[in-house]
């Protein structure tokens, strides 16, 4: 065994407090850093990555059976990559117990093959007859689950065997080839995958060469993956940003933390480096010492740290692009290897700096290093602090971090990340709830009553409800709720779907009359429709179809066709939606009813008394439970936020623990002269504490702004992803005793970090330490 | 709390045993100091001496016997007792001086003050007026590292008496001094005994013995083995 050996492992054995800590700082620091780099690998392309692993279709093409055979398709199709030719029917749902909208259903035999591999994520594929898969983003499976029954007048009972996502959006559900007969299909869908698709051109070049020896009119309809992948980044981008941010937060912390450590132990063993190279060490040998002294605990940590990163990262991340259809959650091998390797460079050159300079330090001069640095600041700091009135544990202990200026800052910059990471988090999860709350209100005093089958749009009613069926007409219903005790307020409303001139995908127009200003959605900018032919519109609506306030556009529905006028933008989290005045609803649905009341009951009002009235009056009238009101993208968000926040901040107090471990050891002769001369073990702790306490309260106030100024630009980031506007309900979240909470956030890393070290010193042996001179 | 048996018994150690895993470093000591007494205890290295100290001073707790410091008996005294009675009941002179090093002597001194509440300017107050009885004023404002050994010691000496403590205990005191800065630090206990303050010093020094002590007692492998009455060089 070398000398450099077993110098580096004896240094190790002997300081186990400090090989515990390297290794658990840089475990934590590695899983850290897998979890943001996942998460940025996660951020960069979820759809492409969905698309990539699902061998998702380029095109999606629908034909007219009557006009082409299957085996004209095949023949097509020639050499290019292709999934089908598979039967196609449509099913209107409108009629059934629960309403789905109209969907594509698909008879396919399996879920996998070239091209459009559909993740069966819940569930399994339907192989049966009576069967159905739906589809649905993984972990939205909403009101029905495996075993729900879907029954449509002149169908067949469809059982739900599966939840199954395809990220090409090839079909809304999927049956057994020898079902889709019974559903009566009216479509051959073709999937291709093209060599090149990467622009719109090279999509319409593809689309050319499989349908050039079909005949002209046998196409139905297209799906390109470009306008999958634009709605989905729009829905979901929100993320991005979002993920982005928490990623570099970690990748920062992680880097701080581990330079500060390996660097503290460097540097607290300055007065051994001295000794060894009195013993006849080189220098290169000494810094050899200490360069394999950090790595050994640092190579195990950054191990175990790897494995756990993958452990316990991945649920954050499958949490966050989940929604893109992203299955295989493995992360990219470079985040592994970026962290594998990554890490214990980073230990190596966080330890060459200090052993470089303890190399060319002289033998008497680096004992002589080994104790604390005083500059002059330092002692200017502690004279000033001497004549305060404060305890003189606590002035001792402000002045204590002037001692060590890089260690100190380097243990700030930490605490001024946690705490950011904590603004920053608090921010974003106030955001996304006001913007949730606005969106979906869910007020305890408002309650909703169905009077009749929607007009479109989805509305899922538990099995065996019957469908609403007002007795009353809708004047008569209007006038009974306005009349009942404890009503404040009464919306009513319909809805049509409607399409758009110019659009790509059909809009729902929800006509309303009564108390909109009260319970109507928020307006933005313009004003509620006050006459025919107003709309006002969410800016996504806007930002999709590249139109303004102001803006005319033509909707058509029912066959009848008018031109409405944008007025004004209204905040809401559906893009498709437009929001008329009832006087609009005789143009395009002559003599429509409300379908649906929205009452608004007084301070106090019971709600069971409240609806039993209302359903005593109409029977027909079907009350809906409240609303949960909760998003799954907001409850995703909030819960990555709090979880990222909890890792940080862990990671941000372990920097601050070693930081008073290291303080502790080099200044042990001191407290235990301190203790000498009358000190209690709870002053003790209080110097400790207070040390790190004044980087706490620094850190938050850094922290605080720079997490608002970093707040300021991830939310308008995430809502222009969404397509949406960063309205002022998300950017000012950040209130007076909010600040003050959040500035403490510091004090609380620091605290936390620093109190078992600091006990663990107070307990220190004063006779041990004075007589080890 | 114990009643003393000598009514005039600074410290009074009964039966006292202290062992470690590997060792026993005292071994069934009885002592009793009595006030206005210069105690020297001598011995070869690893005997017992320091142990000794470090049982009066409250800084290490026998493993049996009593040992009580101006009516207060150590062994029922909680870690935060015991620093009480260290900040009012002793004063703490080390051979490595133990002076904190971002501190200036005056504030090192003033700091031990400080620790019993007393304000910041009353405490410089009062270490200004030591290290006028030290004659060190001229350096008050300087700070350990740029200070002579016997000066360090010195300073040490005014933290010492900085609470006006009964007991002033002094482990090897000259022991890292040159030979006239050692002279000068013995002259100054020599003054304090002199004018009444109980000195327990642990040393090798034969010299520091004969010019301070009343009273040698020898300690010899954790037990007293001589003890004997001084008369001052």
């Amino acid at each position: 065994m070398s000398a450099v050996w077993s110098a580096a492992w004896a240094a190790v054995r002997r300081r186990k407090l400090q090989t515990i800590v390297i290794g658990v700082v840089v475990c934590a620091a590695s899983a850290t850093l897998v979890m943001a780099l996942g998460l940025l690998d996660a951020s960069a392309a979820p759809f492409d990555r969905a698309f990539a692993t699902q061998q998702g279709a380029h095109l999606a093409a629908a034909f007219d059976p009557a006009k082409v055979s299957e085996a004209q398709l095949k023949q097509a199709a020639g050499q290019t990559v292709s999934a089908g030719p598979f039967q196609q029917a449509t099913v209107d749902t409108s009629t059934g117990e629960v309403f789905l909208g109209t969907l594509t259903v698909v008879g396919r035999a399996d879920p996998g093959g070239q091209v459009d591999r559909v993740s069966v994520w819940q569930g399994r594929w339907a192989t049966n007859a009576g069967e159905i898969v739906l589809s649905r983003t993984p972990g939205s499976v909403g009101r029905m689950g495996v075993g729900f029954e879907l029954r449509l007048p002149g169908r067949p009972v469809l059982k739900v065997v599966g939840f199954a996502h395809s990220v090409t959006g090839s079909a809304d559900a999927w049956v057994s080839p020898a079902q889709i007969g019974a559903l009566q299909p009216n479509a051959l869908q073709m999937l291709y995958r093209f060599t090149q698709a990467d622009t719109a051109a090279q999509v319409e070049a593809g689309q050319a060469a499989v349908t050039a020896g079909v005949p002209q009119d046998a196409l139905l309809g297209t799906l390109s993956h470009l306008t999958v992948k634009d709605k989905a980044t729009s829905e979901l981008g929100v993320f991005i940003p979002f993920l982005m941010i928490f990623g570099i937060l970690g990748l920062a912390v992680a880097v701080l933390i581990v330079a500060n450590v390996v660097s503290g132990a460097v540097v607290a063993g300055l007065r051994h480096i001295g000794m060894l190279k009195a013993i006849g060490f080189t220098p290169d040998q000494v810094m050899a010492v200490y360069l394999v002294m950090v790595s050994i605990p640092a190579f195990a940590g950054c191990v175990l740290g790897t494995l756990v990163g993958n452990l316990f990262a991945k649920p954050i991340v499958q949490d966050a692009v989940e929604g893109f259809g992203v299955d295989d959650l493995s992360f990219a091998p470079w985040v592994n290897v970026v962290a594998a390797l990554g890490m214990p460079v980073l230990v190596a050159s966080a330890a060459l700096v200090p052993a470089l300079r303890a190399r060319r330090l002289p033998a008497a001069r680096a004992i002589s290093a080994g104790t604390t640095a005083h500059t002059g600041r330092a002692l200017r700091v502690q004279r000033w602090l001497s004549g305060t009135r404060l305890p003189r544990s606590v002035s001792l202990g402000l002045g204590m971090p002037f001692a060590r200026a890089g260690r100190s800052a380097l243990t700030l910059a930490s605490v001024v990340l946690g705490v950011m990471t904590v603004t920053l988090a608090a921010g974003v999860t106030m955001s996304m709830t006001a913007y949730n709350d606005a969106v979906r209100p869910h007020f305890t005093d408002r309650v909703e009553l169905m009077a009749g089958p929607p007009q479109g749009g989805p509305a899922v009613r538990p099995q065996g409800v019957e469908a609403p069926a007002a007795k009353l007409s809708d004047a008569e219903d209007e006038s009974m709720l306005r009349s009942l005790p404890g009503t404040t307020a009464v919306l009513a409303g319909t809805q049509l779907d409607a399409e758009v001139a110019g659009g790509t995908q059909e809009a729902t127009i929800l006509f309303y009359r009564g108390d909109t200003a009260i319970l109507g959605p928020r307006v933005l900018t313009g004003h509620w429709p006050d006459g025919p032919g107003q709309v006002v519109v969410p800016s996504r609506f806007l930002n999709q179809r590249g139109l303004a306030v102001g803006d005319t556009v033509t909707v058509q529905a029912r066959g009848n066709r008018t031109q409405v006028k944008i007025v004004g933008v209204v905040l809401t989290n559906n893009a498709d939606e437009i929001f008329a005045d009832w006087s609009t609803v005789d143009v395009l649905a002559p003599g429509a009813r409300a379908s649906f009341y929205l009452t608004q009951m007084a301070s106090g009002t019971d709600r069971d008394a409240y609806t039993a009235a209302a359903k005593a009056a109409d029977p027909g009238l079907q009350v809906l439970p409240p609303r949960d009101g909760s998003s799954s993208t907001a409850v995703i968000i909030i819960g990555a936020a709090v979880v990222l926040t909890l890792v940080l901040g862990a990671v941000a107090a372990l920097g601050v623990f070693n930081t008073v471990v290291l303080n502790a050891r080099e200044r042990r002769r001191d407290l235990g002269m301190l203790k000498s001369i009358g000190m209690t073990p709870r002053q003790v702790t209080v110097l400790l504490v207070t040390s790190m306490g004044a980087l706490g309260v620094l850190g938050g106030l850094i922290g605080v702004p720079v997490g608002i100024v970093v707040h300021q630009l991830v939310v308008p980031a995430m809502a222009h992803a969404g397509q949406a506007d960063a309205v002022d309900i998300l950017m000012n979240v950040y209130h007076a005793p909010l600040l003050a909470l959040l500035a403490l956030t510091g004090v609380v890393i620091a605290v936390v970090g620093a109190v078992v070290p600091a006990r663990g010193a107070a307990r220190l042996s004063i006779a041990t330490v004075l007589h080890n001179e | 709390m114990a009643a003393m048996q000598n009514a005039d018994a600074v410290v009074e150690l009964t039966n006292v045993r202290k062992e470690y895993s590997d060792s026993t470093a005292l071994d069934g000591v009885s002592l009793v100091v009595r006030a206005g007494e210069a105690v020297a205890v001598m011995g070869p290295s690893g005997s017992g001496k320091s142990t000794l100290l470090n049982m009066i001073a409250g800084l290490d707790r026998p493993t049996s016997g009593q040992v009580i410091v101006h009516g207060s008996d150590l062994g029922v005294l909680g870690e935060t007792g015991l620093a009480l009675f260290r900040r009012r009941g002793i004063g703490m002179i080390f051979q490595f001086f133990n002076l904190l090093d971002d501190l200036s002597a005056l504030d090192n001194v003033a700091l031990a003050a400080q620790l019993t509440g007393m304000k910041a300017s009353q405490a410089r107050a009062r270490a200004l007026e030591l290290f006028g009885e030290l004659g060190i004023s001229s350096r008050r404002n300087i700070y350990p590292a740029q200070l002579s050994g016997g000066e360090r010691q010195r300073v040490a000496v005014a933290r010492a008496l900085m609470n006006r403590p009964a007991l002033l205990l002094a482990d090897e005191p000259t022991g890292a001094l040159d030979s006239r800065s050692g002279e000068q630090v013995m002259d100054l206990l020599l003054d304090l005994n002199q004018i009444g303050q109980t000195l327990l010093l642990v040393t090798h020094d034969e010299r520091l013995a004969t010019r301070c002590a009343t009273r040698v007692i020898e300690v010899v492998d954790g037990r007293i083995a001589r003890e004997h009455s001084m008369e001052r060089a």
